[in-house]
């Protein structure tokens, strides 16, 4: 069912790398991956690796699934990177306890149900404070 | 107020059911049917428009026909409307449009249908209801479903206003007493506190198994009508403006999502109607989560953004108290039935408009305000409803 852009969006993943279409019109960035600008409708879209910084929007402990393979409970989270984007994701490396909204966050790759997948952990140290 | 032709001349609504019973969805809609014609004092040939929300296990395609050709009708104008939990009130907007436009005399709105409550535990039923960036961005993180998307909204307003989980249960907690005297409602046996809800199981956090809807079987109908000069008004029920808006279809890709769409359509239903959230009488607000209530109150204006915490805790939501809301029970009582439709707010709202509530009657009917609401707070339909004074 994957698009030509979701097609190149994983494809950069597996590289460990997180890759947001840019708007030559606009100027911005956009996500998800897609084939017209959402802001001018054209399709001057060029792919630029992102630098993986951003901050938590929103969050969900889950505590129960319906699809059972999975370990709960997890952090499901909404974050807005740097770039102005904002993506669903999860919060790893991270208690329950200590996620929280506006929290400093950067990208690594990880497997989701053997999915290749971005996600996020806390920045270490100062940066947070940043 | 300007005058209205629209009129709501007929209602009905069976009692949801928590399975099928081996019902089928179009044997639901024939009942719910028959009941709301003959609420209005029509025969099933006065009947020319057809308005339905879609099935849950039939095939989509052709819908209107399959319905029209079930129930033996002949419309001049049919319509799928599929705008989730804003389908019921699109359809009354739609049909009222009909009507005052002279196309159709008397408009049949439908809503409901059978629900296998399993549905949304398996992949399959998950991915039906997602569209493909939510399959190929968000489905892979395994969200759990709506409830994760409105347990977002819930948490991110926390963030922002201190909004408490004690005030957010408490919406469920009036709305339960709202029920115990509904005979029609899932839950009308026993009261429940706020304690009671937040010791339940937590879910999504901040959502609690509590605050969460039931999905279940059940249908409702409305007929709206085109006003006449012969026409018996007295428990009719006139369409005094309606607005609707749309801002996204996931929740992720919202501005902020504690700002709905409502307050696009709200304003609308309000300007069309000539009238302000300080004239409404009562609510009927789509409930899903308590936390719909709450945005939908801060966003059709109740209160001011970030407010509505202090809203719900410092009014009495129940038909007894200063802010009468949901008084059938809402969703979270009554059940919700198959694609979550959200009729049954405008069925109750139109009884308790017509004097009809019983035990549940609110002293002040005058105007009602009734929103529905679709997707993760993406699509929302706002109707204004008034007792018909005069045609």
């Amino acid at each position: 069912m994957c698009d030509d852009q979701t097609r190149i969006y994983y494809q950069h993943l597996k590289q460990g790398e997180l890759w947001l279409q840019y708007c030559l019109n606009c100027q911005e960035h956009t996500f998800y991956p897609r084939s017209h600008c959402p802001g001018c409708l054209d399709q001057q879209l060029e792919w630029r690796k992102s630098q993986g910084q951003g901050r938590v929007y929103s969050y969900s402990i889950i505590h129960v699934q319906s699809l059972a393979d999975d370990d709960v409970p997890y952090i499901y989270s909404l974050v807005t990177l740097d770039e102005g984007v904002r993506l669903a994701t999860r919060i790893v490396d991270c208690s329950p306890e200590a996620v929280h909204v506006d929290m400093g966050v950067e990208m690594v790759v990880r497997a989701i149900n053997g999915q290749l997948m971005p996600v996020f952990k806390p920045v270490a140290g100062l940066k947070s404070q940043a | 107020m300007k005058k209205k032709r629209a009129l709501i001349t007929g209602i009905s609504e069976l009692a949801p059911h928590k399975t099928a019973y081996g019902q089928k969805t179009l044997a639901l809609l024939a009942e719910s049917s028959r009941l709301a014609i003959e609420d209005a004092g029509l025969q099933k040939r006065d009947i020319d428009g057809l308005l339905v929300t879609p099935p849950s296990e039939d095939s989509a395609f052709m819908w209107p026909a399959q319905v029209a050709e079930y129930l033996q009708i002949k419309p001049v104008f049919l319509n799928m409307v599929e705008l989730g939990g804003a389908s019921a009130a699109g359809a009354v907007a739609r049909a009222a449009m009909l009507v005052e436009a002279g196309i159709c005399d008397n408009c049949l709105c439908l809503s409901g249908g059978v629900w296998d409550s399993q549905v949304f535990n398996t992949l399959e039923g998950k991915m039906s209801v997602m569209s493909q960036a939510e399959i190929d961005f968000e489905l892979p993180y395994l969200p759990m479903g709506f409830n994760t998307g409105y347990a977002l909204i819930a948490r991110r307003h926390m963030h922002l206003y201190g909004t408490t989980p004690e005030q957010m249960a408490k919406i469920a907690v009036d709305q339960r007493f709202n029920a115990l005297h509904n005979p029609l409602a899932l839950f009308n046996q026993a009261p429940l506190t706020i304690e009671e809800v937040l010791q339940s199981l937590l879910i999504t956090d901040p959502l609690h198994l509590l605050e969460i809807v039931r999905p279940c079987s059940g249908a409702a109908a409305a007929v709206v009508s085109r006003a006449s000069s012969d026409m018996n008004t007295h428990r009719s029920v006139s369409v005094l403006g309606w607005g609707e808006a749309c801002t996204h279809n996931s929740i992720v890709y919202s501005e902020e999502i504690t700002i709905s769409p409502v307050k696009e359509s709200a304003q609308r239903a309000f300007a069309m109607a000539e009238c302000g959230p300080a004239d409404i009488d009562l609510v009927s607000l789509y409930d899903c989560y308590p936390i719909t209530v709450l945005i939908t109150l801060e966003d059709a204006g109740f209160c001011a953004k970030g407010e509505g915490g202090s809203f719900v805790a410092r009014h009495n939501l129940t038909y007894q108290g200063d802010f009468p809301c949901n008084t059938h029970g809402g969703q979270l009582s009554m059940g919700q039935p198959s694609f979550a439709g959200g009729m049954s707010h405008i069925i109750e709202a139109v009884r308790q408009l017509r004097g009809e509530a019983g035990i549940r009657q609110v002293p002040q009917n005058r105007l009602a305000f009734v929103n529905g609401n679709g997707g993760v707070m993406s699509t929302e339909s706002s109707l204004v409803l008034g007792r018909t004074e005069h045609v």
